[in-house]
């Protein structure tokens, strides 16, 4: 018996390890505020929440398992996960299939996102190549980076998926950005980027322009998109100080929030935990990038540096975009609210972001 | 890495305090910014609170969208041709549903749902956001609706909703010239994207519902709902107003149309008739037609079967059935020997059975062995002289004949309100030589000269150009819509057509063309003499056979024993009253033998129905 416990623990310990307590509890936290945030936004769905909780079981073992692998390991596969994920997602220009964009890729068993997995395959690559070159960045390597980048991002909005083609780009433009680009040259790019919106424009979809327009006049399209804004701020402004208590906003509840389970799940959170729960949940955000990127500074080679970072950064994304758009601080794009959305391969990759980020910190003794 | 300057070396150390310096900079910049985030909310929940609290209690108004009525269709006399009816449509709202598959189970108890409603139901419920309500069934049974009413309690977020649907009360009649609405479809879902037009059920998918859809389905408007604290509307505080679709006011005439029908007593094939003074579409079918209602409810997948057999019921021959035109170009190639100066009425061709070009030894014939003898222009005409047409067309060259059945239409879509309207072809040296990367033969020029070889023409072209004959030489726009009113209350405004435009430039020329088409019908040697006994006005007309097997040796073959699929397409072109004519027709019959003796029979018929007193009419 006592045999039999040793040998649970010893397993137990082989498997955890690898794992950074405190941010590990701070993920862990989220998820539970979203099962809690989940459950009343759902009307007591219990099937919803099961399904959501699943996800992150799913997710958590993906994180176990991502942080037992050695840097060295994801260093060598980064050019195949690559290429693979590029492969997939032409695929789903031939096969997909899926609600108003071809985003999804049917297994038969689930169905896959490839552009979720391109939020951990362009960082590797970027990360990969970085590393094999001098550091900081100068022409030569910046184009070669934006052909690594802009390939994929191209496809994925063609896809049309604005928001997840936003968050690739961003993970990479990360990776570059923490390998040491110059300032003057950054400012170059971010110039460049600025002349080019009203070309940008010009190929936007007609539901992508009416979401940037609405979020300029909200009260112009009072039955499509500027209800979701006008209808999240009353959520999240008659949150209070201290909300309504759960289970308790109005808003959600007779239906006047769209997609409260989905991309308005914070103005859920907003309106029934009031503005201390807003700041709760944003600090465990705030702990969770901010001890991510410090663990990202303690890796001894560039790559695993690089790649740690570039993920904890893209995470800030989501949270910044999302928590800016249901608020009408932002336009509304298509970006769930990391690990509180109700949604699964995007809770998966995050988690298995953060197994690469402790993989990188357990190892960084014996890189050299 | 630029060798001309210092060559650079990696510099772990460096690369790492650079590395945690952009790191700081990153994180501070993200505090930063979620700290903005945290000043934003506060200004919303705190420092606004008040504000959107008061928003949040008297937040009890809805807006739900009015989808207006779609305009209606009418024929010439004011005849119903598209009308809308009342019905009730079952709709769910995923959102506000429970258990989707426990609901989907039990209204299965309560209303007829086949596996089509359901995988429809959940094609459109991935494309639509889940606040929205999503049709399960359209068009419920009385008893349907009395079951419902009383289970209503049981399913939350199920709904029964009134609504307007199409329907086209002569079935089949029209089905080539209305079309159809059919369901909204996720295709159609994005290319609305997310504004209001979303709310729209239904949407023009074929015909003239599809080429008027902006203007007949009007403007979404939107109505504010009162709800109670549980969501269920109380009453409507303000409406803002959808704006009607326009009625549309068509040329053609249901008593002709039917005639029309009738005529073709059951063969396959098109027919278009036309006021050549105005380019007004008077009839037009093709056969077999379809029967246009079940589409707008959603069409099961037998009845869909049932309509893919080889008669093609949903191929619109009018518009996109190109066939040579055969002898029926004959007319417009004497105009343009007139007009061209190539010829007068008076010149003659010997018709000895054959026609040869310089040098080559293949022969040209004549339908009638032995030949015709010598032969004028009208009797070119009447007769149907092929040799005349050989002689004419190797003098004229296929580059001045090419510009002249330019200014006819031939080989353009005629521009009517219609989608989807092929070219036809235009034989041309330039077409061959895009088309086959092959020269022009003179041999090509005979061939073209009597509506064989490359030609390809719509029953809707030949029956354009046979109305600038009858219309001394103008020719009009083809169009449908006459004019169009936007609600009851509106007034009823003309449909702006271009001018007519002047093909002919000596109108004297037509003359003895119309002479010779006359002696078609009503000359003792005309190929469709056997239509002109007992007509009470003089009709003009050519028929054409196109061949779909070529003669071989001296044998000819009796066009009725051929297999169904070999037998040639029988045109026939007319206008009437020869004199001042007020209707021109083009008739197709497919498979149908010779143009004399199964086109022209229908055309006499058309031109009764439209030239006679009616007889009495009979209501659909």
């Amino acid at each position: 018996m006592t045999a039999f416990l040793r040998w649970l623990r010893d397993l137990v310990h082989r498997f955890t390890d690898k794992l950074d307590l405190p941010l590990l509890l701070a993920l862990l936290a989220l998820m539970t505020v979203s099962l809690v945030v989940l459950s009343s936004a759902s009307d007591g769905n219990s099937r919803l929440v099961l399904s959501q909780g699943l996800r992150f079981g799913v997710g958590l073992v993906a994180l176990v398992l991502v942080s037992r692998i050695p840097p060295s390991k994801l260093r060598l596969w980064a050019p195949l996960a690559y290429a693979g994920s590029l492969l997939l997602l032409s695929l789903v220009f031939v096969f997909g299939s899926g609600r108003s964009a071809n985003l999804w890729l049917n297994l038969g068993v689930f169905y896959l996102q490839p552009g979720e997995l391109l939020k951990l395959s362009v960082p590797m690559m970027l990360a990969w190549y970085l590393h094999s070159v001098v550091l900081p960045p100068r022409w030569g390597t910046l184009t070669v980076c934006a052909g690594i980048i802009g390939l994929p991002v191209g496809m994925v909005i063609l896809q049309p998926d604005l928001g997840t083609g936003m968050l690739v780009l961003a993970s990479g433009v990360f990776a570059v950005f923490l390998a040491g680009m110059a300032w003057w040259r950054i400012g170059l790019f971010a110039g460049l980027g600025l002349l080019a919106l009203p070309v940008g424009w010009h190929f936007l979809m007609p539901y992508q322009r009416d979401r940037i327009l609405t979020f300029l006049d909200p009260e112009s399209d009072p039955l499509g998109a500027g209800w979701n804004i006008i209808q999240s701020k009353i959520a999240i402004g008659s949150g209070g100080l201290t909300g309504k208590g759960w289970g308790q906003g109005s808003q959600s509840h007779l239906d006047f929030l769209p997609e409260h389970t989905t991309d308005f799940v914070f103005s859920v959170l907003a309106e029934e935990w009031g503005w201390a729960g807003v700041v709760a949940v944003l600090a465990l955000y705030l702990f969770v990038i901010g001890r991510s990127l410090w663990m990202a500074a303690q890796a001894r080679d560039g790559y695993s540096r690089l790649l740690a970072g570039s993920l904890a950064l893209a995470f800030s994304v989501y949270v910044i975009v999302n928590g800016g758009m249901v608020a009408g601080l932002l336009p509304v794009v298509g970006v769930p609210m990391p690990l509180l959305s109700f949604g699964g391969t995007s809770a998966v990759t995050l988690l298995a972001g953060f197994g690469v980020v402790m993989s990188v910190y357990a190892h960084r003794k014996f890189m050299g | 890495m630029r060798l001309s300057r210092r060559p650079r070396i990696k510099n772990l150390r460096a690369e790492a305090a650079q590395f945690r310096r952009r790191a700081a900079v990153a994180g501070a910049l993200v505090a930063l910014a979620v700290l903005g985030l945290g000043a934003g909310y506060f200004r919303l929940q705190v420092l606004q609170h008040e504000e959107y609290q008061l928003r949040s209690e008297a937040n009890r108004i809805k807006p739900r969208p009015i989808v207006p009525a779609r305009g209606l269709i009418y024929d010439r006399n004011g005849r119903l041709l598209a009308d809308n009816v009342p019905a009730y449509r079952l709709e769910l709202v995923p959102e506000q549903v429970g258990d989707l598959e426990a609901t989907l189970e039990g209204l299965a108890d309560l209303v007829a749902l086949d596996e089509e409603d359901i995988t429809r139901f959940h094609e459109t419920r991935r494309a639509t956001r889940a606040f929205r309500p999503i049709p399960l069934k359209l068009r419920l049974t009385e008893a349907e609706l009395s079951r419902l009413a009383v289970n209503r309690h049981r399913f939350p977020g199920v709904e029964v909703v009134p609504y307007l649907i199409r329907r086209y009360p002569y079935g089949e009649l029209f089905s080539h010239i209305i079309g159809y609405v059919g369901r909204v479809d996720a295709e159609d879902l994005q290319a609305m994207g997310d504004s209001r037009d979303s709310a729209r059920t239904h949407i023009g998918k074929a015909g003239l519902e599809r080429y008027y859809e902006e203007r007949l389905r009007g403007e979404i408007g939107y109505e504010e709902v009162e709800t109670n604290v549980e969501g269920r509307a109380l009453g409507v505080l303000r409406r803002h107003g959808a704006k009607a679709g326009a009625d549309l006011h068509l040329s053609v005439d249901a008593r002709l149309q039917q005639a029309m029908v009738d005529a073709f007593a059951g063969q396959h094939g098109a027919a278009v008739a036309v006021d050549p003074r105005t380019g007004e579409i008077l009839a037009m079918v093709s056969l077999p037609g379809y029967d246009p209602n079940p589409f707008v409810t959603g069409i099961s997948h037998r009845q869909w079967q049932a309509l893919q057999g080889p008669a093609r019921p949903l191929f619109n021959r009018i518009v996109l059935g190109g066939f040579p035109p055969g002898s029926t170009i004959k007319p417009f190639m004497a105009l343009a020997g007139l007009e061209l100066g190539l010829r007068t009425p008076e010149d003659t061709t010997y018709s000895t059975g054959e026609f040869f070009l310089p040098g080559q030894s293949r022969g040209y014939r004549d339908w009638r062995r032995g030949g015709h003898g010598r032969v004028d222009l009208r009797e070119s005409l009447a007769q149907s002289v092929n040799s005349y047409y050989f002689e004419l067309a190797v003098e004229m060259g296929v580059d001045r004949m090419d510009a002249w059945f330019d200014q006819f239409g031939f080989g353009h879509p005629t521009g009517i309100d219609l989608v989807g309207e092929i070219s036809g072809v235009r034989p041309s040296r330039e077409w061959k030589r895009r088309r086959f990367n092959q020269p022009w033969y003179p041999g090509d020029t005979v061939n073209a000269a009597i509506g064989q070889g490359y030609w390809i023409t719509t029953p809707l072209q030949l029956a354009q150009a046979t109305a600038v004959l009858a219309n001394n030489g103008v020719r009009h726009r083809l169009h449908l819509v006459t004019a169009s009113q936007a609600g009851f209350d509106q007034p009823r405004l003309p449909e702006p057509q271009p001018p007519g435009v002047r093909v002919v430039k000596d109108p004297a020329h037509l003359l003895p063309v119309i002479e010779g088409m006359v002696a078609v019908v009503h000359g003792p040697t005309g190929t469709a003499r056997v239509i002109g006994e007992g007509a009470q006005y003089r009709i003009a007309a050519k028929t054409g056979t196109v061949q779909r097997t070529s003669r071989q040796g001296e044998e000819s073959i009796d066009p009725n024993t051929l297999p169904y699929h070999l037998r040639h397409q029988a045109w026939t072109i007319a206008f009437a009253p020869a004199g001042e004519p007020t209707i021109a027709v083009a008739v197709l019959v497919e498979h149908g033998g010779s143009g004399s003796r199964a086109a022209a029979p229908v055309v006499r018929r058309i031109l009764d129905a439209w030239l006679l007193p009616p007889a009495e009419e009979t209501p659909p």
